[in-house]
């Protein structure tokens, strides 16, 4: 075997899918995780398109803005 | 060089836009990572057996919830006192992902506690503070929301965060102060931890993945701030972007 755990100072386990009886919680878990991330990633992609969108039919020129873009504060 | 020109919200926003994609590769492959060493490498725990291994999303979240709410709090202290715009922008997008990462916490609690403790819930003195720092994230994204004029929401929603930073240490310490069901910190910060190297390692890689998906998000929707609340949106991206 090219890849032997062992050798590499652990041992790999197959996990069970039922997870010892508790797979509703285990994999309720992550499931429940993995949904909210994609839907905080989603979102934004969708509010940066909504942005992008509406950018384009701004038709101020930046070289007009740009002696403004250092100010720190307001 | 000249770091404080980066406190501009028009030349911090290229910045964010070149960082996103490094914190977003490494963080997708530390995520495949922390599950793969979780679920194939760190064996079946002899009391709890598989149920345990909730604690690799469960633990980093809660850490990742407390961390983004006392930074969350610091960027609105900043910029309320110093009226520097871009840490209150920073304040604003953090708040969403707290708010996230709580929620996970929350749940992931729940469903670690049914099976271990035999409820989804009791009003334990660590469940009931992190529920606190939920609503405390709720009631700033909505006080920010309900204000229209974004300076007044800026000032206003530092005051909350400010205070609510005082629950970040009862979550932290309720363990300790109370008698509770939830069980003691296994990991500290002097002594040695009280877990398993491959769980250790596991649960290590997870908050890695989650701190840097978490600094992808909120610089994300911080150009989508910044964008929002220049009125002349259009010079962000014409400028050097």
């Amino acid at each position: 075997m090219l890849l032997d755990s062992r050798r590499l100072g652990f041992n790999m386990n197959w996990p069970d899918l039922s997870m010892s009886g508790y797979g509703f919680y285990v994999w309720g878990s992550y499931i429940f995780s993995l949904v909210l991330i994609v839907w905080e990633v989603v979102s934004l992609k969708q509010r940066k398109k909504a942005l992008t969108q509406q950018q384009s039919s701004n038709t101020v020129p930046a070289s007009v803005l740009r002696g403004s873009a250092n100010e720190t504060t307001s | 060089m000249n770091l404080y020109k980066y406190a501009s919200p028009a030349t911090f926003y290229p910045l964010a836009g070149k960082m996103i994609p490094f914190f977003a590769i490494t963080s997708a492959i530390l995520f495949a990572a922390g599950l793969y060493w979780g679920f194939f490498i760190a064996p079946t725990d002899f009391q709890q057996k598989d149920a345990y291994r909730i604690i690799f999303i469960h633990v980093p979240a809660a850490w990742m919830a407390m961390l983004l709410y006392v930074l969350m709090a610091a960027y609105a202290g900043i910029g309320w006192a110093f009226n520097a715009r871009l840490s209150s922008m920073m304040a604003s997008a953090i708040a969403p992902t707290g708010t996230l990462f709580t929620l996970i916490s929350l749940v992931t609690g729940a469903l670690w506690g049914k099976p271990t403790w035999g409820t989804y819930w009791v009003w334990d003195a660590r469940m009931t503070s992190t529920l606190i720092l939920f609503f405390l994230f709720i009631g700033f994204i909505s006080l920010q929301s309900a204000i229209d004029d974004p300076r007044r929401a800026d000032r206003a929603g530092a005051v909350l965060a400010l205070v609510g930073v005082i629950n970040v240490p009862i979550i932290y310490f309720s363990v300790q102060w109370w008698n509770t069901l939830h069980q003691g910190a296994t990991i500290r910060m002097l002594g040695k931890p009280t877990i398993a190297a491959p769980m250790l390692t596991a649960l290590l890689i997870m908050l890695a993945a989650c701190w840097l998906y978490s600094v992808a998000v909120v610089l994300i929707r911080l150009r989508c701030i910044i964008l929002e609340r220049e009125q002349n949106a259009s010079r962000f991206a014409e400028v050097g972007v």
